[in-house]
């Protein structure tokens, strides 16, 4: 690694202004990926201001009945806690997911936001790569893509997002707390992400300096039949091949309302909003199920190693929501 | 905020530590530094657990947390868990159910297992997900989780057949076992110690036109350089085997031509690691890029760029055919004639990497009267002597190699891969010298298994009498041939050998390519056959409609049937003894027992059944010899020596076994040393299954000796006839005198007398061990994901030195198999370069991805073994693959030819979703 200076953070305005009046600062969260990304080379921070002690570790019921959750919420404590598992059981299911027990009693719910994508050119400096140098070109286009994106893609970037939890919290319309130098911003969570387009080295949009504080989810009473979907190589941990997260609300065997989000599938979380709309007031049946799925497959753009993921995504789709669905019909 | 590094302080075992981390460290580094030695370092990325310590109570990969952190935070290591003599529960549990075997991943198992709450522990499968170990199939880890005891006593007279506690069991689970790099900072001999780093190459194939150092020296604290200029011109080849020819000569320590992405360009020796690999970057090279080839097919073709053109070291060679195998036993022709029906199909094995949790690695420095000495992690210490020597011009007396716990070796340190250098870089500068490999660097530049491509084409009568087998193997064996003529050889050997038919033929071309090279993995080239043959015979099963345990028995070798692949020329091989019609009935009745796990619910839920079977020549058909030496000291207690390397197969802890049974004596009279070319005789190597076979024949041989010295002396001091003398426990009874061997140790000094006895054992006649695995499973059709529901394994490895290690062996091997068959794969670009040098991109199984299997061994008594056991370290491996891939055609009615069977590659061929 390279040297590099320490600040423990005794306040968030204090933070920011470090951070903001810095060019090389970082915030130093849990530091699972920072750290590895030092490692590599692929991040080189000279400065990483510690944010973890900041008073942003509690889970609060909002009185709208959406909850709060501190950006450093660990994601073990997140998982566990009573509030998101009865309400959000989706959320849950995602944290639990991903990662290592080890790893997620340091990781928080902010840097699990601003997870970089684990696309092999990325983490690997030797290789020409956008997102990493701006304008070196993409290795993964012509390269090995099993993992890459199939929607929302550019020319430029094929990368995926690799956070099970956003795709969740995506799915749940979170909306994410920001602090800058002028204040707080509510950035909606699906806006959070950016697409690649011309320049992939912008994950989302957060300016330098500007902190997460919050990740705020509504209250969305069908949301406690909601499930995650991941499908992976290996049982333990292994980033998706691809995930759905959904919630469904079925009455009288007609859907009246439905969330959906892909994982694993483009540079950010996805959230299928054309399946949502195709399933709203549509009978809930395997049928309307896959006409969902292929609404929202439409715009896939397969490369030439992850054309599996078409149909995986669509079989995935469709079993979760009858799973869903089965639950909803005693 | 504070901006001063130097205050920083924490607690580290309950001792307070004030120094400061440098700027940049990790807690990992740092702990190491403060001599927390017990922490490991596995990857250095947080995916395999190795470095767990407890922060503030929590569990944590120290590797990924900056040391800084820990200010003012209270870290527990498995050091201040608990210690020897005042265990932690957890530690205490680990050693009752020997939780581990090379012990490498274990502080940090210790320390996530210690954390974890009830309802934790009832859910491993997610609770040790951040914890990888290579060894034991996981199957030890949720024994000592749970509590269970399965070590027992060690009594005199009954050593064999115990499961026995390893000797270095308690310093293992309190992380005081030393391995190759826990060497403490103050350690003298290591004073003034240099770092070393490699810079490698960024092409595939290209000579070097000129390198320039000048920026990298200009850098503070480098203190050498080295390129091809600087070293020995002298070829020789990194693999290890007792007859060097076996193996291309076609490698030096510095080339001025890389032949593939990762190769050695240049080494640089600093004082700190951080020096090194920043002096590294600074070195500009010139390259001229050759043209290269990475398709084994192509490297073949008269067209192809040419790897190796080293004069007579490479003379027998075609091209890029290092090396090339052919032969006929009957005649297939006919053969196919005589069938009824053909099998014929291309199945292919993917390149794996052993990933033993420690990594390459050694340290040399030179003594004050010039000896050098090599502390190594190395399954060839003596090996590695003689290609020292000779690469530096040295006489055996000036270089001493040794290990110390060496973390899991799989084959992988059957190879010369860093001591060379360290000790170039000793000799130049007088000072010890370093080096120590990443995670990535496993990948990208030390060995692989090879991957080899089968054509495999089968004949058969209707009822299923095997009448022409017919194999085409291609070995890509990389840039450079180590290990490649021995390792097609035996993937032409046991697994044609295992079916008895009269018309076999074989043809095999070991391959240069611009890849990493292949070397020694467990299984040895015979895995990748046994995949392919062993999926052609249930094809063929299934072409004439006959079951696939029926084909199995009909054409399976037996007792009294002629031994051979496609050679008609006698082998040395033999039935010791015969155990495969066990292991299939054992197999077979635990499948049809329907214990296991049910099938999941749902109709998307796709089951099915598979087996395999396969057979192994115990040892390799190249020389092999091992010696033992063993004494009487003054207490009464035996001192053994050993040469043979422990790392992770149990050996220290069979061998002190084998001894105790022919002195009849505990397995705790008894103490150990190993693998030191000054301090145990000579030795081959611990590699194809020779641990027991050889090395254990030795010790056996040499325990007999010293007991026939013993029984003749006492009969000599007591004037008892030599037959009415015996030995029993630390004392001789000769007739109705008891004599303490203390005391007879005592006497027979004063009279000059030498209790002490030294033989060696050879490696021939060998004989046969089997293993058979059976498989149920489930395959999901909408995510095709894989669930194993039952496990079973049939093993004929004969008499069990000791069982709990045996079954262990056996876990670890199977779990192996396991992610060679569904998730392991080294995949590279179309530049050669390895695309996921990582471990969270390239998976090993975790815990929750083995299941416990069920292991049945059969009832035999080998004649050549010693004690009637036989080999077991590598076998159990080869129909694990098989066995699945034979499970999920069952289960989806597709033949999935080629490894690994990724839900993705499941997915494609499972056709359009239904």
């Amino acid at each position: 690694m390279n040297p590099f200076a320490y600040e423990r953070a005794s306040n968030a305005a204090g933070a920011v202004a470090a951070v903001a009046g810095h060019p090389g600062a970082a915030f130093l969260g849990g530091g699972t990926n920072l750290v590895d990304h030092m490692r590599l080379g692929v991040a080189s921070p000279d400065l990483l201001v510690d944010i973890t002690k900041l008073p942003f570790d509690r889970v609060e019921e909002l009185p709208s009945g959406g909850v709060r959750i501190g950006a450093g919420v660990r994601n073990s404590d997140l998982a566990a806690d009573q509030l998101i598992r009865s309400r959000y059981p989706m959320l849950s299911q995602a944290l639990l997911s991903g990662a290592s027990g080890q790893l997620r009693n340091l990781a928080t719910t902010g840097g699990n936001l601003l997870q970089r994508t684990r696309c092999v050119y990325f983490q690997d400096v030797t290789t020409p790569c956008n997102k990493r140098e701006p304008g070196t070109g993409c290795s993964a286009i012509g390269g090995y893509t099993r993992y890459h994106a199939i929607l929302g893609a550019s020319e430029h970037c094929v990368a995926v997002h690799p956070s099970d939890m956003a795709v969740a919290m995506v799915a749940l319309d979170a909306t994410v707390v920001v602090l800058g130098r002028l204040g707080e911003r509510r950035v909606k969570l699906v806006e959070f992400h950016r697409l690649p387009g011309d320049d992939p080295w912008q994950d989302t949009v957060l300016g330098h300096g500007e902190l997460i504080v919050a990740v705020e989810l509504p209250a969305l009473p069908f949301a406690t039949r909601s499930a995650y979907r991941k499908v992976r190589d290996r049982a333990s941990f292994a980033f998706a091949l691809v995930s759905v997260a959904a919630a469904l609300d079925v009455e009288g065997g007609t859907v009246r309302d439905a969330r959906v989000a892909l994982g694993g599938v483009a540079h950010k979380p996805w959230r299928a909003t054309q399946a949502e709309a195709a399933l709203r007031g549509a009978p809930a049946t395997a049928e309307s199920f896959r006409r969902a799925a292929d609404a929202e497959l439409a715009a896939a753009r397969p490369l030439d190693g992850n054309a599996y993921k078409i149909p995986m995504v669509r079989n995935t789709m469709v079993a979760v929501l009858r799973d869903l669905s089965a639950e909803a019909t005693p | 905020m504070n901006h001063d590094p130097a205050i920083t302080s924490c607690s580290i075992d309950g001792r307070a530590v004030f120094a400061a981390p440098k700027l940049g460290q990790c807690l990992r580094t740092f702990l190491r530094e403060q001599g927390a030695l017990g922490i490991k370092k596995g990857c250095d990325a947080g995916d395999c657990g190795a470095c767990t310590v407890w922060l503030d109570g929590e569990p944590v990969h120290s590797c990924l947390v900056p040391a800084f952190r820990a200010t003012g935070g209270e870290v527990t290591t498995i050091e201040g868990l608990g210690q020897p003599g005042a265990l932690h529960e957890m530690q205490r549990r680990f050693l009752d159910a020997q939780g581990f075997q090379c012990g490498f991943c274990t502080a940090g198992m210790i320390m996530t297992a210690a954390a974890l709450d009830e309802a934790q522990r009832a859910d491993l499968p997610h609770a040790l997900k951040g914890n990888l170990c290579r060894c034991t199939g996981y199957r030890a880890v949720a024994d000592a989780i749970g509590g269970s005891v399965e070590a027992q006593e060690d009594v005199a007279g009954q050593a064999c057949g115990a499961s026995l506690r390893n000797p270095f069991g308690e310093a293992i689970v309190t992380g005081h076992a030393r391995y190759t790099m826990d060497l403490s900072a103050d350690e003298p001999t290591l004073e003034g110690l240099l770092h070393l780093k490699v810079l490698r190459a960024e092409h595939a194939h290209a000579r070097i036109a000129r390198i320039d150092r000048t920026r990298a020296e200009a850098l503070p604290g480098v203190v050498a350089i080295f390129t091809w200029e600087d070293v020995p011109r002298r070829l020789y080849s990194t693999a290890t085997h007792e007859d060097h020819l076996v193996d291309p000569d076609d490698s030096y320590i510095l080339d001025n031509v890389v032949r593939f992405r990762g190769q050695r360009v240049a080494a640089v020796v600093a004082e700190s690691e951080a020096i090194a690999e920043a002096a590294c970057r600074l070195l500009v090279v010139e390259y001229e890029i050759l043209p290269a080839v990475f398709d084994p097919e192509a490297a073949m073709r008269p067209d192809a760029p040419v790897l190796h053109d080293k004069g007579p070291a490479t003379l027998g060679s075609r091209g890029n055919i290092y090396a090339e195998i052919h032969g006929e036993v009957g005649s297939v022709a006919d053969g196919f004639a005589a069938a009824d029906a053909v099998h014929e199909r291309t199945y292919s094995t993917s390149r794996v990497q052993h990933v033993h949790l420690e990594t390459h690695g050694s340290i040399a420095w030179r003594d004050e009267a010039g000896r050098v000495h090599v502390r190594t992690s190395s399954q060839a210490p003596f090996i590695v002597q003689q290609k020292l020597c000779h690469l530096f011009a040295l006489p055996a007396r000036a270089v001493h190699v040794f290990t110390e716990r060496v973390g899991g070796g799989f084959g992988g340190k059957q190879e010369m891969i860093t001591e060379d250098l360290c000790v170039l870089a000793t000799l130049a500068t007088g000072r010890p010298v370093k080096w120590e490999y990443t995670r990535q660097e496993q990948f990208t530049a030390a060995t692989t298994r090879h991957q080899m491509t089968t054509r495999v084409k089968l004949g058969a009568t209707r009822d299923g009498t095997l009448t022409a087998i017919e194999v085409r193997v291609v070995s890509n064996t990389g840039a450079y041939g180590g290990h490649a003529g021995e390792t097609l050889a035996a993937s032409l050997g046991g697994p044609l050998t295992a079916y008895r038919c009269a018309n076999k033929k074989a043809d095999g071309y070991a391959v240069y390519t611009n890849l990493v090279p292949g070397g020694g993995f467990r299984g040895y080239g015979s895995s990748q056959t046994t995949f392919a043959i062993e999926c052609a015979i249930d094809e063929l099963a299934i072409k004439l409609g006959v079951h696939k345990f029926t084909i199995r028995r009909k054409n399976m070798i037996r007792p009294g049937d002629w031994i051979e692949s496609v050679w008609s020329d006698p082998s040395d091989v033999d039935f010791g003894s015969y155990g495969l019609d066990q292991c299939m009935d054992n197999v077979e009745s635990a499948l049809a027992s329907g214990r296991g796990a049910a099938k999941p619910a749902g109709e998307a839920w796709l089951e099915g059944t598979g087996i395999a079977l396969a057979m192994l020549e115990c040892g390799p058909p190249t020389e092999h010899r091992s010696g033992a030496e063993m004494r009487l000291v003054s207490d009464g207690r035996y001192h053994l020596a050993v040469g043979s390397t422990e790392m992770g197969n149990g050996s220290v802890t069979s061998h002190r076994q084998i001894a105790a049974e022919l002195l009849d004596c505990a397995a705790g009279q008894i103490d150990i040393i190993n693998a030191d070319t000054d301090r145990a005789p000579y030795d081959t190597g611990t590699f194809a299954s020779t641990g027991t076979v050889v090395a254990g024949q030795a010790v056996a041989l040499t325990a007999a000796a010293l007991r026939e010295n013993l029984l003749g002396y006492a009969s000599h001091h007591t004037g008892a006839e030599r037959a009415v003398c015996r030995l029993e426990s630390d004392a001789v009874l000769c007739g109705d005198r008891r004599v303490r061997l203390a005391e007879l140790y005592a006497a027979g000094s004063a009279e000059g007398h030498r209790f002490e006895a030294k033989r060696k054992a050879y490696l021939s006649p060998r004989t046969v061990a089997f293993n058979v695995h059976g498989v149920r499973l489930a395959v999901h059709r909408v995510t095709a994901e894989v669930r194993i529901l039952h496990s079973v394994h049939g093993a004929d490895i004969g008499r069990l030195i000791n069982p709990m290690q045996c079954r262990g062996q056996i876990d670890g091997a199977i779990g192996m198999g396991i992610g060679w068959a569904l998730t392991e794969n080294m995949i590279h670009d179309d530049g050669g370069a390895v695309v996921n040098p990582s471990l969270r991109n390239y998976r090993i199984p975790a815990f929750a991805d083995v299941p416990p299997s069920e292991v049945y061994f059969a009832d035999t008594h080998d004649r050549i073994g010693p004690l009637g056991a036989k080999s077991q370290g590598e076998c159990a491996i080869n129909p694990v693959a098989p066995a699945i891939a034979n499970a999920i055609a069952d289960a989806t009615g597709v033949r999935f030819a080629h490894l690994p069977l990724t839900p993705d590659r499941i997915f494609a061929d499972l056709g359009p979703a239904r």
